[in-house]
């Protein structure tokens, strides 16, 4: 068999609850073949039908035209959707979504018992599925206390006893850290290698993408550009049409080719060797020299927030989950606080409004009127959380209200502002988030997961927060809503605001953060500029912390320009790509 | 804290409680759940109190989660303790004061109910939700209710269903522990000001929990399709129960000890 999957001109739209079909397809009549064996991605903007694609191959939902053949087997009655499902597995976004058993071992065996696979061929699937992922010695474990990462392993653990052709990863990454997206990868890329499982994954994420044998781009429903990763990112402007981003080495290869007039093309991008290869010799075609850009320079202000030997422990003294940290915040400076899942940010975090108060140490504001605040104090917190204004992660859960305008004024009402002050500052915020003014009057629970999201930043923006304290606010948004985010963020900075920004995603820290304070179980274990945290790759690994994939790659490329050009003087590498590219020809003209 | 309650939850200490058939401690529950309800007297109160500990023992529970275990039912405890002292009154007045009277009777009734009701939570834990997982107690039920399918009686799924709720109470209530947290953020009472907004506090975390809710039960649904769940027929367990020698031992000790307290109970009772 070669195909492991055909899709032909399928159809699809969801129903509305009256049973009506929605007017916007999901799928609008898209075709495609997929080998078996492969490893493929498919990219695509929120909403341009990519987990439906996916639910259709899992015979999760029928195509209202068109048709699907799954491993040979056409799905026209029950038994052969069963014969399908059992042979594709499907992990899906949310870890915790996806779990049946309570125990991690009944939950490994809850696909094979469906089956009716007997004992103990089912014991030696189970055992031999927790081995396989590592995480046998977590077999008897509550499967909620488990990490992130780890759920995630124990979807894929669950599919492995199901004993699958092909394995279909809906987003599964989109709320993992580095490294456990990394060990996530790595345990996909062997069951694809051993064990010859077709995975189709669905992503966001533009580096996972480029680890793939093929890519899909879909847009609207439809198929609009098929082929290698080194294919699909040598046409950066129908990428970028598309609304994805390119993978940050690829950018940094374009960059080069800008300022020394080449193009470039399908091979030079083929693999990392290829690539790096590529790097180094535009750099080394360059014969202008760019014109050096100063460096921008956020000069920060006052102390604004002031962190004091500040401990805290979940369980009374036995795990700590923060101990003594110390760390000052700056007015108008962007300062992100990363590191590993499970490290204490959102801890941190919840206390810098008071959310959470100080077991030991203090947390203080000094406001712009003068006063000075600390969460110590019970009478200070209510004027803290004015000030301080804390956008949790996947803020649009949070959202409760009959319109989005209520929603929005929440904060406000509950201060008892006034009526025509409220609305006046409800659109305010609202158009600051990046929201038109027309969804104001609808329920908040029919906008799209972007929208609720920005719906939710205005409802903490409209109390005019001083200091604006965001946990991951761009996870699981496409590049262009990562994008519109991180823009809005700058604009709120420099309107005055002091951001405090929790992230996992290193690129983004490196590129928009001031400064930047790593965590690692409950301690502050570095701070400073990307360029100061990343240098030294041994003692930022030691940290916890991975490298940002600029980062990784064009010190790869140094390495290699060292090589041919004796006496090259390198300066430490920089965040954006544009910026990166020029230092490096920089260097290579003045060697 | 929401996630330092203990109730409902199980702990993993490996006790031979642990490993007996969870279709013999439903059982026991039951008898037990009947025990409690009969014991009347000081002496048989002592008895039970002496099993509970034993029990606990021998599941290895440790103190502090007893403690957590019993810290959220205590108010409750409280409340009839308070509300039977001052209604019931047979027996003789012990102290009078304008319309509150304590009899010597409702005293002792009192504390018996109060006592009842502490009692029933830790053989509940004990001898379910501490030492059985959720799916352990559900296959128990699904073991013992058996028969009624021949009624047509949907025993399959209504035991997975209650597996299934008692496996998102943990992730259910980290959920409402971060609504909460990001409603507080936003100005949101839950425990000071008036009652109306006490109220709208806690309206402002019960709507977004209620709508992930019914979010995570689609996508639950969704994932459970994929993974080939259709129904109870042709499934097989992975951990099939099996009735052991040491199982026996223990349900014979068990109710030997329920024998022991009917039978204080039966003889001070006289």
């Amino acid at each position: 068999m070669d195909s492991a999957v055909i899709v032909r001109n399928v159809t699809f739209a969801y129903k509305n609850e009256e049973g009506e079909m929605t007017p916007d397809k999901a799928l609008n009549g898209i075709s495609l073949d997929i080998k078996a064996g492969s490893y493929c991605a498919v990219l695509g903007p929120n909403g341009s039908g990519k987990s439906t694609l996916a639910k259709i191959i899992d015979v999760l939902e029928t195509p209202d035209e068109g048709g699907v053949v799954v491993l040979g087997v056409v799905p026209d009655d029950e038994d052969k959707c069963y014969e399908i499902r059992e042979n594709c597995s499907y992990v899906f976004q949310n870890p915790d979504n996806q779990i049946v058993g309570t125990v991690v071992e009944e939950d490994v065996a809850f696909g094979p018992e469906n089956l009716g696979v007997p004992l103990p061929e089912l014991r030696e699937r189970v055992d031999a599925a927790l081995k396989y992922t590592g995480l046998y010695d977590l077999k008897d474990r509550e499967a909620a206390t488990l990490s992130g990462g780890q759920k995630q392993k124990l979807a894929i653990a669950g599919a492995l006893a199901m004993d699958p052709k092909i394995l279909i990863l809906d987003e599964s990454t989109a709320m993992l850290d580095p490294v456990s997206r990394d060990e996530f990868l790595d345990l996909v890329e062997r069951l694809n290698r051993d064990k010859g499982i077709t995975v189709i994954t669905i992503t966001h994420d533009m580096n996972e993408a480029a680890r793939c044998g093929k890519i899909f781009v879909i847009e609207d429903g439809k198929v609009t550009m098929e082929g290698s990763p080194a294919y699909i990112f040598s046409h950066p402007d129908a990428v970028k049409k598309a609304g994805l981003d390119l993978p940050q080495d690829i950018d940094l290869i374009y960059e080069l080719a800008r300022l020394s007039d080449s193009s470039v093309d399908e091979e030079d991008l083929f693999d990392d060797t290829a690539r790096i290869r590529t790097a180094v010799r535009l750099a080394s075609k360059a014969v202008e020299m760019p014109s050096e850009q100063p460096p921008v320079k956020h000069d920060h202000g006052d102390k604004i927030l002031q962190i004091t030997d500040l401990s805290y422990s979940y369980d009374s003294g036995r795990h700590y989950a923060l101990e003594h940290i110390d760390l000052e915040v700056y007015e108008g400076e962007i300062l992100a606080i990363v590191g590993r899942s499970g490290c204490g940010k959102t801890t941190l975090i919840s206390h810098l409004n008071g959310i959470v108060r100080p077991q030991s140490g203090d947390v203080t504001l000094y406001t712009r009127d003068g006063e000075t605040l600390s969460t110590n104090r019970k009478k200070d917190v209510a004027a803290i959380r004015q000030n301080v204004g804390l956008v949790f992660q996947y803020p649009e859960y949070q959202l409760f209200e009959e319109t989005v305008a209520k929603d929005i004024a929440y904060g406000l009402t509950n201060r008892g502002a006034v009526e025509d002050n409220i609305s006046v500052r409800v659109k305010e915020a609202a158009k600051i988030a990046g929201l038109t003014e027309d969804v104001l009057d609808k329920s908040p629970f029919e906008l799209s997961g972007g929208q609720k999201r920005r719906a939710a930043l205005a409802g903490v923006l409209v109390m005019k927060p001083q200091v604006l304290v965001l946990d991951e606010p761009a996870a699981g948004l496409d590049p262009r809503g990562r994008h519109d985010m991180f823009e809005t963020i700058k604009a709120l900075r420099d309107s005055g605001t002091t951001i405090v920004i929790v992230s996992h995603n290193m690129d983004e820290a490196a590129r928009f953060a001031d400064r930047i304070v790593c965590l690692k179980d409950g301690k502050k274990v570095a701070q400073g500029t990307a360029s100061e945290l990343f240098e030294d790759e041994k003692k930022a690994r030691e940290c916890g912390l991975s490298m940002p994939v600029l980062y990784d790659f064009s010190s790869k490329v140094r390495q290699e320009l060292s090589k041919t050009h004796p006496g090259i003087c390198l300066m430490p590498p920089l965040p954006f790509c544009e910026d990166e590219a020029r230092s490096i020809v920089r260097s290579v003209l003045t060697c | 804290m929401l996630s330092d309650i203990s109730l409902g939850r199980y702990i993993d200490t490996g006790s031979v409680l642990h490993r007996t058939d969870p279709r013999l401690k439903v059982i026991l529950y039951m008898v037990y759940l009947i025990s409690i309800f009969i014991v009347n007297s000081p002496p048989a109160l002592l008895v039970l109190f002496i099993l509970t500990v034993i029990q606990l023992i021998a599941a290895k529970i440790p103190l502090e989660i007893t403690w957590s275990t019993l810290k959220p039912v205590l108010p409750l405890a409280l409340f009839i303790l308070v509300i039977n002292i001052f209604t019931i009154k047979q027996g003789d007045v012990l102290w009078t004061w304008k319309f509150l009277t304590v009899t010597d009777v409702g005293t002792t009734r009192a504390i018996l109910m109060a006592l009842r009701l502490v009692f029933l939570i830790l053989s509940t834990s004990v001898l379910l939700t501490l030492t059985t997982t959720p799916l352990k107690i559900a296959d128990a039920l699904e073991s013992l209710l058996g028969p009624l399918k021949a009624f047509r009686v949907p025993v399959h799924e209504a035991s997975m269903m209650m597996s299934i709720a008692l496996r998102f109470i943990p992730t259910l209530i980290e959920e409402t522990d971060k609504i909460m947290k990001a409603q507080e953020s936003r100005g949101a009472n839950y425990d000071t000001g008036s009652a109306f907004s006490r109220l709208k506090g806690y309206i402002t975390v019960l709507i977004p929990l209620f709508v992930s809710s019914f979010k995570r039960a689609e996508d639950l649904a969704v994932a459970m399709d994929a993974r080939c769940y259709r129904g109870g027929r042709n499934r097989t367990k992975l951990n099939p129960l099996k009735i052991t020698k040491k199982d026996v031992v223990v349900f014979i000790l068990f109710l030997l000890g329920a024998a022991a307290l009917i039978g204080t109970e039966v003889y001070f009772e006289r």
